[in-house]
């Protein structure tokens, strides 16, 4: 079946073919923001330090650094690295790529994540000291920014970079092609190139690798799919730890959900491991808040919520919401639920309604095109949705999250949390500087939200990767990152 | 004759349909709701005559369900636009003038737009749900009514019968509107068959957006979409409500052929 | 006839103008905020507030209905807000693809509609004409998102005949002109069905068979010719629903054409690239409306003006 495939086969030999469920739409690190044209930009850009396969910062371009105190950081570039176009890069591209940023006419979608960024100073020819308004531990994470050449404009055309591939072409909503770059100062990458494809329908996408157009995959696939794949092609499928966290948001504003009681019965009538069994096919694993044993703040002594109905019974009782006819029809409240109307997304709500209703909650699931249901969680429109957290790196994100000077437009705090204590230590996290001490501070931040759950938590998605046999060498990363393509063969 | 023959066959399976719909609670065997996870994506069983859904649901008691809710899509969107059309249609017909070209301008522009992006914008604001999608497919719905309403007016007006009436003094109005009706229920009758039949396809075009009823309820559009991604694994979740949309699709353009036969038959 | 042609010309512009003031005004009504698209999550609403000012977004909506209208008359139809190209070129990018899509479609109908009438019309009535009308039929029933993928397990995965998906040589167009002409096969299979039959009954037919030709000259000179003005008629008609449906076919058949671009576009709130979109469609549909009406008129000189 599959030995007529030669015949309409568009690729260029030892060129891997990767497929994509959306088409990048901006690849110039300074104004990508959708995750695949993070993920292609991160194979053409280097940055100063860049996220491991266990999610620790090491340097790239960076040939050294160090945190001279909390508001500066200091950088010795690699020498010898050249854009795709044989321009050396020097202090002068990594300064102009960040002032490009901070310079408003610009208008980078970056440039909020750069505010406590006063000054770049060059120190020595191939030295650079980021000056820092106030101290912000957080603030490490944006020197894994790709570095465009000095005088780079936002133009039509993505920038030349310093990675291991270069850009060939882009075919509007159809391709990107990439080709390795023969003088990459690492080493040169081992594939001739990688097209990432883009094929939006998840089963087209299977039935694609089936033919043998796409070598590989990652995420975004029907997880009854795999089963198949692994029997009917052959392919090489995997499941890797990720970090993306889904959960439950709550509107704390709405009066009965305002009760702990009621939150924790939330909690304890969803049976996470019978959807993850059936619905996701193991492709994630419960979760117990929003750090995933991945981060290096993640406290292992955090409670997890069984799946307990009577107990959830019970609670709702107490709270003062007793069942009008035991088991019968008549609920005891009704809530309504925001999702996304992805295929997915709809069948988890599909199961999440009908294990809430065997305590007696009916849930009215509402799903909306994207925007739309956006725009609703961030007005605080909503009793119940459900939204992940992706690639999450420093704790600092909980301050985001959870902190009460966050709520919307300041920050992420849609269900309108409360609680001094967490803000204290939020605040605390941030502008401490020692490990061990941010650690402790979050491991308290972590246990007070699994008891007060301004959020259920659900699960963290896995990675599943899927591939030909021939595709080897490719380390996963937490966040779906692809930059182990570099090193990837195909035989 | 042939064609009668097709139009009977036509009228029984519509007929049979809508019964089915009508006493889908006595007839399913199970509830359509209810989920079973450890037992899913079940191809037959002797409880489960058609199979089960991911979710473990009967797929033979949803499609029976589903015929509730794709025949109400069905035929509200017709009755509604139908509606329109005629009140829009005659308007424009009997006024004429301004009234005639604006109304006019306002149906070509909706045609020159493309509809599903209209359903898009407006289920967006809204959100899914059954009486959202039937007011937006009404949206372009009721212009094909509203230009045969106008066109079988302005064609009446020119009748020699009109002409007569008028020479007789009586008011041209009255009498159009006295022979009016006679004259459009084949028509309409006719486009309205054909567009139960679109309307039930285009449920199925909104649900594959992810714009058309709200789950869990049932529609045949919306089991076809859910059962998509399991075309290689299940196909049996997409086969049976998408032969129930094919039969009945088939039904009613069986029907309205068979009409449109018989009233031009009988108007030569 | 100039006067005519010059008439409908004039009528293209209100509804033009109508579709496109429509579409600014739904797209700008509709709840979501492309700078929320555009930052995500980490930005501060000092940043969101500076963007939209300097996309112009913050102006109340009549000033940004009237610079649209302005750029509009110089033929620019902005940026778009997410992709680092003007509109007129991301849509200059896609537009051949489902011009090539739309026109293979088409292609595929007339393929398939042709002998399919042509077998029912000889002989209205008897089994072969039954069974091209339920034929048709199937083509009118099957969704477009149900039929794509039917047609790909079959053709490209069981026979091996063509690629799964994408654009690329011709092998590349089949599946999806197939998967979006089979509707329009099916109406225009009817409607010239209905006029090779009537056609048929007509008097100069008869002379034509009187004088003595045979039977195939008199099919093929005669009715053919009278039969393509229907045909031509009701593709025109369904070129909006062929429009339409490239949406869904082009979603499903990773088509990089304007359909799939439209509803990208209008799920970031890309506000000019849904305007220039509908642009495009609504000129399309206009135009090929238009030259229809010319040609009947050119073939058919009593079609009156009002229409």
């Amino acid at each position: 079946m599959s030995g007529c495939r030669s015949n309409h086969d568009d690729r260029p030999a030892d060129y891997l073919v990767v497929g994509i469920e959306s088409h990048p739409i901006q690849l110039d690190p300074r104004y990508a923001t959708d995750a695949n044209s993070v993920r292609v930009g991160n194979l053409i850009y280097n940055s100063l330090l860049r996220a491991d396969d266990k999610l620790r910062l090491q340097p790239e371009l960076a040939e050294s650094w160090r945190m001279v105190d909390g508001r500066q950081y200091e950088f010795t570039l690699r020498p010898n690295v050249k854009f795709h176009d044989g321009r050396p890069l020097t202090v002068a591209d990594v300064k102009y790529t960040f002032e490009s940023i901070l310079d408003p006419t610009n208008q980078s979608p970056k440039r909020g994540q750069l505010k406590q960024l006063a000054a770049i100073e060059q120190t020595a020819s191939h030295q650079l000291r980021f000056h820092l308004s106030v101290a912000h531990a957080p603030f490490v994470e944006q020197f894994t920014m790709g570095i465009v050449p000095t005088g780079s404009l936002r133009g039509d055309t993505p920038p030349p970079g310093s990675g291991p591939f270069k850009l060939e072409s882009i075919e509007a909503g159809a391709k990107v092609t990439l080709k390795a770059n023969a003088d990459y100062w690492e080493n040169k990458p081992k594939l001739a190139g990688v097209v990432f494809k883009n094929v939006p329908d998840a089963m087209v996408r299977a039935l694609e690798f089936k033919k043998g157009a796409i070598d590989f995959m990652q995420n975004d696939l029907e997880p009854d799919m795999l089963p198949w794949l692994r029997s009917n092609t052959g392919a090489d499928v995997s499941v890797h730890q990720g970090t993306t966290y889904q959960y439950i948001g709550i509107n704390l504003t709405h009066p009965i959900l305002q009760k702990r009681q009621v939150r924790q019965a939330l909690a304890l009538a969803i049976d996470r491991d019978a959807i993850i069994k059936h619905l996701l096919k193991d492709s994630a694993a419960a979760a117990n808040g929003l750090l995933s044993p991945i981060s290096w703040a993640y406290d292992t002594t955090v409670p997890r919520w069984p799946h307990d109905p009577a107990q959830a019974k019970k609670l709702l009782d107490a709270a003062g919401y007793p069942d009008p006819d035991g088991d019968g029809p008549l609920p005891r409240f009704r809530l309504s639920y925001k999702t996304t109307n992805i295929d997915l997304r709809r069948r988890i709500a599909e199961a999440l309604k009908e294990q809430l209703q065997k305590v007696g909650i009916e849930l009215e699931i509402r799903s909306y095109e994207w925007a739309t249901f956006f725009s609703d969680v961030k007005k605080g429109n909503f009793h119940l949705y459900s939204l992940a957290w992706v690639t999450i790196m420093d704790p600092d994100i909980e301050y985001q999250i959870f902190h009460s000077a966050s709520m919307p437009p300041n920050g992420d705090n849609r269900g309108r949390y409360r609680n001094s204590e967490v803000d204290r230590l939020l605040e605390q996290g941030r502008v401490e500087s020692d490990q061990t001490a941010r650690k402790e501070i979050y491991r308290q931040v972590q246990q007070i939200l699994a008891d007060d759950l301004p959020c259920v938590p659900l699960w963290w998605w896995k990675n599943v990767v899927v591939k030909k046999p021939s595709v080897k060498g490719f380390l996963p990363y937490p966040d779906g990152d692809l930059i182990s393509l570099k090193n990837v063969t195909l035989r | 004759m042939a064609s009668k023959t097709w139009l009977y066959a036509g009228a029984a399976i519509v007929s049979l349909l809508i019964l089915i719909a009508l006493l889908a609670p006595a007839i399913a065997p199970h509830p359509p709701l209810r989920q079973n996870l450890a037992n899913d994506l079940i191809a037959y069983s002797a409880d489960h005559w058609l199979g089960t859904d991911k979710l473990g649901r009967d797929i033979l008691s949803r499609t029976i369900y589903g015929a509730r809710i794709s025949l109400s899509v069905g035929f509200a969107t017709v009755a509604l636009s139908l509606a329109i059309g005629l009140a829009i249609g005659s308007l424009a017909g009997y006024l004429g003038g301004w009234v005639d070209l604006l109304l006019m301008r306002l149906v070509d522009i909706l045609l020159a737009f493309p509809g599903i992006l209209l359903a898009i914008a407006f289920t967006a604001v809204l959100g899914p749900g059954l009486d959202h999608v039937v007011l937006a497919l009404c949206l372009i719905g009721w212009t094909g009514y509203a230009r045969l309403v106008r066109g079988e007016i302005i064609a009446l007006r020119e009748r020699e019968f009109i002409h007569a009436a008028r020479a007789l003094g009586a008011n041209p109005k009255r009498v159009i509107a006295r022979h009016l009706l006679p004259n459009l229920i084949a028509p309409l009758l006719i486009q309205a068959t054909f567009g139960l039949a679109a309307a039930i396809i285009a449920e199925g075009s909104l649900s594959f957006l992810g714009l058309g009823v709200e789950p869990p309820t049932p529609s045949w559009g919306s089991m076809l979409n859910d059962g998509r991604q399991f075309l290689l694994v299940a196909p049996h979740l997409t086969t049976y409500p998408g032969l129930a949309i094919m039969i009945t699709v088939f039904a009613l353009n069986l029907v309205g052929d068979g009409l449109q036969e018989r009233f031009q038959a009988r108007s030569r | 006839m100039k006067r005519y042609f010059i008439h409908r010309l004039l009528l293209l512009l209100p509804t033009l103008f109508g579709a496109l003031s429509l579409v600014f005004l739904l797209v700008h009504l509709i709840p979501g905020d492309p700078v929320d698209v555009m930052l995500g999550e980490t930005a501060s609403g000092a940043d969101k507030q500076e963007l939209r000012r300097s996309l112009g977004l913050d102006q109340p909506l009549p000033t940004q209905y009237r610079n649209f209208l302005t750029k509009l008359a110089s033929g620019d139809l902005g940026r778009s807000l997410f992709e680092q190209a003007s509109v007129n070129q991301i849509i200059g990018q896609r537009l051949p693809a489902t011009l090539e899509l739309a026109f293979c479609a088409m292609i595929a109908a007339l393929v398939i509609s042709f002998p399919l009438a042509f077998i029912a019309a000889r002989r209205p009535g008897g089994i072969a004409d039954r069974g091209a009308l339920l034929f048709s039929l199937l083509g009118l029933s099957l969704p477009n998102f149900w039929l794509g993928p039917l047609l790909m397990i079959l053709f490209s995965i069981q026979l091996g005949w063509t690629p799964v998906s994408g654009r690329g040589g011709w092998l590349h167009v089949i599946l999806p002109a197939l998967t979006l002409g089979l509707g329009m096969a099916a109406i225009l299979t009817r409607i010239l069905r209905a006029s090779l039959i009537q056609v048929a009954r007509a008097e100069f037919v008869k002379t034509a068979r009187a004088k003595g030709l045979s039977e195939n000259q008199v099919w093929l000179k005669h009715m053919l010719r009278n039969a393509l003005l229907s045909v031509v008629t009701i593709m025109s008609l369904q070129f909006g629903a062929l429009l339409a449906g490239s949406l869904i076919t082009e979603t499903v058949f990773s088509w990089p054409g304007i359909g799939r671009l439209t509803v990208q576009a209008i799920q970031t709130r890309d506000y000019p690239l849904v305007q220039g979109c509908v642009l495009v469609i609504a000129v399309a549909y206009l135009l090929v409306n238009f030259f229809t009406d010319i040609l009947y008129k050119l073939v058919d000189p009593r079609v009156s003006y009002g229409e």
